[in-house]
């Protein structure tokens, strides 16, 4: 199998090699050991490095075989569990946050989360995942931060508050408590026609808001 | 301030992931209310993977090529995986029960829940955790409503999610967690209102005279 890796990724790993003359493998400290399989995942978030990434596998897949034999108690699907936490290794490298936890902590997260989620299947043939809702993975505040559609609605919600109160009442009513027209003009007790004209007016004040937001 | 938390026992098997779909589910809700019970559950965590990864012996040379063999498909495949984005489903979810709207903690966020159903006060949704046993719901209170005295043949769980109750015990706050076995008896009541997650693991015995008439609302209010 060829590994292929990119210039700048090679530049990078070759020093965590050479700074370090003892593999992962063969170290005995846990300071040690953390350190380099931290480098390990830096050169996966940042370059895709499938070098380091075979590094790490090499590293967690034996652990987390054994671990899925324990829990899972089937060959086929210790290696699912193999396979299902490395991909997310992967996939969320970028998002793993050296300060908040060791990269063991992380993977033993990911490896828990997934196990819950298969433990399901396998118990009441439920195919769903919950796992990562139940206990999140220390990714979530990057997440916020990138999170558009989260900073639009912050925004909006911030420019209803600002329409004329009877506006504001009306399109808090149809939008954020999602009664109907007719279910806001009996709470009011205005009539519908009323319910519709406050809604158009605040909706055009709206749409003016966010035009000159951008 | 949070007065009643899970046992060292449950929030340990929690960390591990042992506990069943309705109770994680509880454990998680507290410890997002409760940073006394997130610290601990951190400090479990780290332990457990500790534990886990300790073992450094090399595979048998059989599984060693299954995993071999594993790594190399997962290299060819790699590259056209999409990177996650770490944009999840909606970071906030809310639920409306007779008008009133309450944020609830993050966990139930994919959780589908059944329609309310009600006599009097007392309005509660199911949540469709799959369990046999287990049954998990939203409950909700009015004010001034309440319970009346009960057993409970298994074991149920009470997570007061918002308002206040109060029993022949304690009062409660959100975020307090309460697990109550077949020999307690309590009858809750509220003055605000309130709305609780709960679990009950068999259907619950009213045991107060003219209640017993009541009891047929053991099966539905849970």
């Amino acid at each position: 199998m060829q590994i292929n890796s990119t210039k700048t990724s090679q530049q990078g790993y070759d020093n965590v090699n050479h700074n370090q003359t003892r593999d992962v493998m063969k170290t005995n400290s846990d300071k040690d050991n953390n350190e380099q399989l931290a480098l390990y995942m830096s050169a996966v978030a940042n370059y895709q490095d499938k070098r380091a990434f075979a590094k790490l596998f090499a590293y967690f897949s034996p652990k987390i075989n054994a671990f899925g034999h324990q829990r899972l108690n089937q060959q086929g699907l210790a290696l699912d569990l193999v396979q299902e936490t490395l991909t997310r290794v992967w996939t969320k490298a970028h998002l793993y946050n050296p300060d908040k936890a060791a990269v063991t902590t992380w993977v033993f997260t990911i490896m828990r989360n997934q196990c819950f989620d298969m433990l399901r299947k396998v118990q009441h043939n439920r195919e769903d995942s919950f796992g990562d809702d139940i206990w999140q993975l220390f990714d979530s505040d990057n997440a916020q931060e990138d999170d558009n559609d989260f900073m639009l609605s912050a925004s909006l919600l911030k420019h209803v508050d600002a329409l004329p109160p009877l506006q504001k009442q009306v399109v808090r009513g149809i939008y954020l408590q999602e009664l109907t027209q007719q279910e806001l003009a009996e709470k009011l007790h205005i009539p519908i026609g009323t319910v519709k004209s406050r809604l158009r007016l605040g909706l055009e004040k709206l749409k003016s808001y966010m035009e000159q937001a951008l | 301030m949070i007065n009643f938390h899970p046992d060292k026992q449950m929030l340990e098997l929690h960390a591990q992931g042992q506990l069943p779909l309705s109770l994680s589910i509880a454990l998680s809700a507290h410890i997002e209310y409760c940073g006394q019970c997130q610290q601990q559950c951190q400090q479990l965590t780290k332990a457990l993977s500790v534990e886990a990864f300790s073992d450094n012996s090399a595979p048998a040379q059989q599984e060693q090529a299954l995993l071999d063999d594993l790594l190399s498909n997962m290299l060819s495949d790699i590259d056209d995986l999409p990177l996650d984005t770490g944009i999840n489903l909606p970071s906030s979810v809310t639920v409306t029960v007779k008008e009133k709207q309450y944020a609830l903690p993050q966990v139930f966020r994919q959780q589908m829940l059944s329609e309310w159903q009600g006599i009097g006060k007392v309005s509660r949704a199911r949540l469709d955790t799959g369990e046999g046993k287990a049954r998990a719901s939203l409950l909700y209170i009015d004010a001034d409503g309440e319970i009346p005295q009960h057993t409970h043949k298994g074991t149920e769980l009470t997570l007061l999610l918002a308002g206040e109750f109060s029993d022949e015990f304690s009062d409660y706050k959100p975020g307090d967690l309460m697990v109550m076995t077949a020999e307690d008896k309590h009858s809750p009541k509220t003055k605000q209102g309130c709305l609780c997650y709960t679990v009950v693991d068999a259907p619950l015995y009213f045991t107060k005279g003219l209640s017993k008439i009541l009891n047929p609302i053991g099966e539905l209010i849970y």
